[in-house]
């Protein structure tokens, strides 16, 4: 008989040596190689996504059982399939046999997914290996088919958000989101019915580093009125809210994951140009005020971006949601969704499908003008002196409110580099840590 | 003539179907087809499968592995990979039971193996 | 979709024209005229590129959707803002320009559901450049209603149909 075959798990590599130098938010330096580096990108693969929790699906995408769709986590094709039992499965997309992917499809309903190389079929129900073509000879070998069905993930559930994670040592999702979680009902909660997506998928390629995407939407409202002017203009006719001048607004963050807002509940929304969905907001307001408290209903549309460490991120009023799909250190495969709560007028859903995609897609008049920078930002690092100049990262040091009442790592002002700080931080100490324990606690500490 | 019981008349609603063990002949599965019952090989001829694990679709029996499938009353191949007739037993029935008659074949079977196409 | 069996041709002076129409669109977008080209919209217009999805041959829902998300889902109002992006001069990713070109190739004019209508089906291919070494290409098939209108000829319904499931590049800065 054939000994079982027990997967490996995946080997720890040794940190690399110059980690503290290209990349210190004590001083809010770093260099442009972490945007450049193949060894980092590597190290990236194995130590940040193949550890972490990572977005692959919204509940509302899979009603039916045997619903299914294809995405990735990290690098690693991945099939995400709905139960009998209402349960969500998620498994390698790879087969045990060769490797060939086993669904080609980015979405449908299935009984099950056979493998077109050797013919080997795997249940719907979480992978199990049935059965092969030529079955006989297997048999004839000692073939223990319950050994070899498609390598399972960790699965867990935030009110429709669906998040996965090969690592068997991770944190569970509530401990992963931490205090976040406060305000991320700020886009999921705002009444009973939740949200859904609406509209499918689109899927794009932009040639830059992740982290310069993820980092953008943790925290990076500072762009908005330079970068965005002419979307603006086009859309609203005036420049970008002068967010300076707005009388309230914050910088949260906990381990990496970052968001920040202001108070003026619409100011995201109104930048779709449709006056229906600023009028859907303000009467919803009271009704979340009701559910959440007056803090939150000021922020369900308004100026505001948020990142779910690494790479997964919105922003509330334009309900458009990504991924920042990792496929290289220097190029993105762009995921873009919109959500919208389930029990809006069917008409709103609309106007916010066609108004998201409107301004923050790939004709989007506001992500236009991001794309280039967030290339250019990568491709520069091709020089050798670009690629180890110091990169400020300083903007908004001291600022930290340590008396809030709001949850998180809290600080004044959304034009603040503290969230960008903190998402590399958090990258820094996920790669020179050999296990999840070893990964420190900063909160109550970074400035 | 060697006969294996399978189930009882009104054990089976119409559209369902069961694994029954065969014995020295192997595993049979029994089908409920509108009322009429059919019985056949559980083991799928194309790999190692079982047929009572599959879904009956109209008259066919589709297998649950690689989703070939079989006619049921004369067990003739009809969808890929499935390229050998599956072994079909001919029913016999009293006022309350179902039985599988081993040494014969349906009469569907026969007249599928009578013809010349 | 036309049914292929029903698809009337017009006389030969009526297609040539419609061909005009669209070679010389392709110019004006080549050459960033985008008011001559918003000109040659009915103000009934509707741009429609729907996102493509990769499903299977026997998955009912087809490759694209009305309700799927698009990369254009336009009337008029929305094309006259993309448009307003592209003038403002703090667009800062059309400066230095991108450098357009159209091509528009297999052509078919037949008539439309109304008198003054036309179903035309044509293929493009769009090749832009950016900076010194940045190309994209985008093409694919659409499907457009012309319509006679009071002042010529005019776009009234385009369906823009790409292979890719997955966009290749950063962003459509142009019309196609």
């Amino acid at each position: 008989m054939n000994e079982i075959i027990k997967l490996r798990p995946i080997e720890t590599s040794e940190p690399l040596k110059n980690l503290d130098r290209i990349c210190d938010m004590e001083s809010g330096r770093m260099s442009g190689k972490i945007f450049w580096d193949k060894d980092i990108y590597e190290q990236e693969l194995e130590k940040v996504f193949a550890r972490c929790w990572l977005f692959v699906a919204h509940e509302s995408q899979l009603p039916k059982a045997g619903d299914y769709l294809t995405t990735t986590m990290g690098e690693d094709e991945v099939l995400v399939v709905r139960q009998k039992d209402a349960s969500i499965r998620v498994m390698l997309n790879a087969c045990p046999h060769r490797g060939n992917k086993v669904c080609f499809a980015e979405a449908g309903n299935a009984r099950g997914f056979i493998c077109n190389y050797h013919g080997w079929s795997f249940g719907a129900d979480g992978g199990r290996l049935m059965g092969m073509h030529e079955s006989k000879c297997y048999e004839e070998s000692g073939f223990d088919k319950s050994q070899h069905g498609l390598r399972q993930a960790r699965v867990a559930s935030y009110k429709g958000l669906v998040f996965a994670t090969f690592a068997e040592d991770a944190p569970t999702l509530e401990e992963y989101l931490g205090p976040m979680t406060w305000y991320l009902d700020v886009m999921l909660d705002m009444d009973e019915g939740g949200s859904e997506f609406f509209g499918g998928c689109i899927r794009s390629t932009i040639e830059c580093n992740w982290k310069i995407a993820a980092e953008n939407f943790v925290g990076d409202i500072l762009h908005g009125g330079w970068t965005h002017d002419s979307a603006a203009k086009a859309m609203l006719g005036g420049p970008v809210t002068n967010v300076g001048e707005l009388p309230e607004s914050y910088s949260v963050n906990w381990n990496g994951h970052g968001y920040e807002f202001a108070t003026d509940v619409v100011g995201n929304a109104a930048t779709l140009g449709e006056r229906e969905i600023n009028k859907y907001l303000h009467t919803l307001r009271p009704k979340v005020a009701e559910r959440l408290g007056e803090f939150r209903s000021k922020l369900i549309g308004a100026i505001s971006s948020f990142t779910v460490f690494p790479n997964f991120s919105f922003l509330p009023g334009q309900n458009t949601v990504r991924v920042w799909q990792p496929r290289g250190p220097d190029k993105i495969d762009l995921y873009t969704w919109v959500i919208v709560n389930k029990n809006a007028p069917q008409e709103i859903k609309g106007k916010w499908r066609r108004g998201a995609m409107m301004t923050f897609s790939p004709t989007g008049v506001f992500e236009m003008d991001d794309g280039e920078n967030w290339e250019y930002c990568t491709k520069t690092s091709r020089g050798m002196v670009t690629r180890y100049q110091d990169l400020y990262v300083g903007l908004g040091m001291h600022t930290r409110i340590d008396d809030s009442e709001l949850p998180g790592n809290v600080f004044r002002g959304q034009l603040n580099e503290c969230n960008a700080r903190a998402f590399y931080q958090r990258w820094k100490d996920l790669l020179q840590s050999p296990t999840w324990a070893d990964v420190p606690d900063r909160n109550g500490k970074m400035r | 003539m060697s006969q294996v019981f399978l189930c009882h008349r009104d054990e089976l609603e119409p559209g369902t179907l069961k694994k029954v063990a065969g014995g020295d002949a192997g595993d049979i599965c029994v089908y409920n087809l509108d009322g009429k019952y059919y019985a056949t090989a559980d083991m799928c001829t194309h790999a190692t499968a079982s047929l009572a694990e599959g879904d009956m679709e109209g008259d066919l029996i589709t297998c649950p592995v690689h989703w070939g499938q079989f006619h049921i009353p004369s067990g003739q191949a009809v969808t890929f990979p499935c390229e050998r007739a599956v072994r079909t037993y001919r029913i016999i029935t009293t006022d309350k039971e179902v039985f599988a008659d081993t040494s014969a074949e349906s009469e569907e079977a026969e007249l599928a193996a009578a013809s010349p196409i | 979709m036309t049914d292929i069996d029903r698809e009337l041709p017009v006389p030969f002076e009526q297609a040539r024209e419609v061909e005009a129409f669209l070679l010389r669109e392709a110019r004006l977008l080549d050459d960033e005229r985008w008011d001559d080209w918003l000109a040659g919209l009915s103000e009934a217009i509707h741009y429609w590129m729907p996102g493509i999805e990769n499903r299977r041959r026997e998955d009912r829902s087809g490759p694209y959707r009305l309700e799927h998300m698009a990369y254009f889902d336009d009337g008029l109002r929305e094309l006259q803002r993309r448009v307003a992006r592209f003038k403002q001069p703090s667009a800062w990713a059309e400066n230095p320009p991108t450098r357009n070109v159209h091509l528009v190739t297999n052509i078919e004019v037949f008539a439309g559901a109304e008198a003054d209508e036309y179903v035309v089906h044509s293929c493009f291919i769009n090749v832009r450049s950016r900076g010194l070494d940045e190309q994209h290409q985008i093409s694919g098939r659409r499907e457009d209603v012309i319509r006679r209108e009071a002042d010529g000829l005019k776009l009234l319904k385009r369906k823009i149909l790409i292979p890719n499931a997955m966009l290749l590049c950063k962003n459509i800065n142009t019309f196609l």
